[in-house]
């Protein structure tokens, strides 16, 4: 969907705020919702991928929101829509906050060691399978003009631009996880050709798939 | 962890009330045990992080070979030196020169190299730096105090699909006279993403 996080070339958001900046979770309920988010997508509890539910939070909600907030708000729809839980439940228990009262102390050190092994776990080769693909490096590719309502990751920004294919590393289901894989190509712009002739000189590469290319 | 629900400074935001609440749930109901989400908190915190990228810059510095390694394949680069995982499953390094300078950005949300760098600092999730670094990145990067001549390309990678991005940053002049480890002291998080030089 073209939502608000497509936010590649927008005005307004003034400088870039940099504090405490070392920190990975300025605090505990941060990691919480990263911890949860990991543990409900692994374990099946959560449906969907966190990003598509991110990007449909509200525009005025998502962009007041932090980071750990919109994922908060994407790991609770992915737990609404999975049956794990239901609204009423939560709400109810943000009304009347209490520890689990019942299995708080168990644990579960066989899953925490699989979980934890997949997340650090060096894959033998790089992702990416090796599809046909109809461009090659070095060929002038167009975005297409498009307004696709689904989970897509094409930004806007570069749309009607004309780059080249710099490189192919290779075929991977579409973001809204389209099987089988596609071909996806990075790609090459001047920064004149997306922002105009007063743009700042440079290049801008972006890895694009080929169903955004003609 | 039992501390979340003890003794707090201020009061709880309603997104830290509904977190506890859903824990609590999961926990209460069976589906899930903290001990799994403590260990994923842990492992972000403890073990993965930019000191692993630092280990692999510095290795390039010292190696030539295992730099051509690194430049051609990083995915498998990095995993000889014992780094992988979720978020490097295709990795790619980009290598600074004299007359090439690199910076990395994901505009739609925060993709980012986890195996090498951790998750990211607040800073690259802001709105800020996501809608400038693809528009204006010598701006922005004047503001982290990066100064970037002019005869030097900026190239910007705006990660958006499946390939995670990290900057190979120049090596210091005395790179010879120093240790690995040495070296390794010397590369920063900000190095690796591109908003230092």
């Amino acid at each position: 969907m073209d939502g608000v996080h497509d936010m590649g070339g927008m005005h307004g958001f003034g400088e870039v705020e940099r504090k405490d900046d070392a920190t990975v979770f300025h605090e505990p309920w941060e990691g919480r919702t990263f911890g949860l988010m990991i543990a409900t997508g692994a374990t099946g509890l959560r449906s969907g991928s966190i990003r598509p539910g991110i990007e449909a939070i509200d525009p005025a909600t998502y962009l007041g929101s932090s980071y750990f907030e919109r994922w908060a708000r994407s790991v609770e729809s992915g737990l609404l829509d999975a049956g794990s839980l239901t609204s009423a439940e939560i709400n109810d228990r943000v009304a009347s906050p209490e520890p689990p009262r019942a299995h708080q102390d168990d644990t579960n050190p066989e899953l925490a060691r699989r979980l934890i092994g997949a997340l650090v776990d060096r894959p033998r080769e790089p992702s990416g399978d090796d599809v046909p693909g109809h461009f090659a490096v070095g060929d002038s590719v167009t975005v297409k003009r498009m307004a696709p309502a689904g989970h897509h990751r094409c930004p806007r920004y570069v749309r009607g631009a004309t780059g080249t294919v710099t490189r192919l590393p290779g075929g991977w289901p579409h973001a809204d996880d389209d099987e089988p894989p596609e071909a996806t190509y990075t790609v090459r712009f001047a920064m004149t050709d997306l922002w105009g002739s007063d743009a700042e000189p440079g290049w801008l590469y972006i890895d694009l798939w080929e169903r955004y290319l003609a | 962890m039992s501390e979340t629900h003890g003794h707090h400074p201020k009061p709880k935001t309603p997104t830290e009330q509904r977190v506890e609440a859903i824990e609590a749930l999961l926990v209460e109901r069976g589906l899930i045990t903290s001990d799994v989400v403590d260990a994923i908190v842990e492992t972000y915190e403890r073990d993965v992080g930019p000191m692993n990228g630092a280990r692999v810059v510095a290795r390039a510095w010292a190696d030539p070979e295992y730099r051509a390694r690194l430049l051609d394949d990083g995915t498998r680069a990095v995993g000889e030196l014992g780094f992988g995982g979720a978020e490097g499953e295709h990795l790619v390094v980009l290598e600074n020169t004299e007359d090439v300078h690199n910076v990395v950005v994901c505009t739609l949300c925060s993709c980012y190299p986890w195996p090498v760098l951790g998750l990211p600092p607040q800073w690259y999730k802001s709105s800020a730096y996501r809608s400038r670094m693809v528009r204006e990145p010598r701006a922005v990067l004047d503001e982290f105090g990066t100064s970037v001549a002019d005869d030097v390309e900026l190239r910007v990678w705006d990660s958006s699909a499946e390939v995670r991005y990290m900057v190979l940053p120049l090596a210091p002049d005395d790179v010879t006279d120093r240790s690995e480890d040495e070296l390794a002291g010397l590369v920063t998080r900000d190095h690796m993403i591109g908003v230092v030089r």
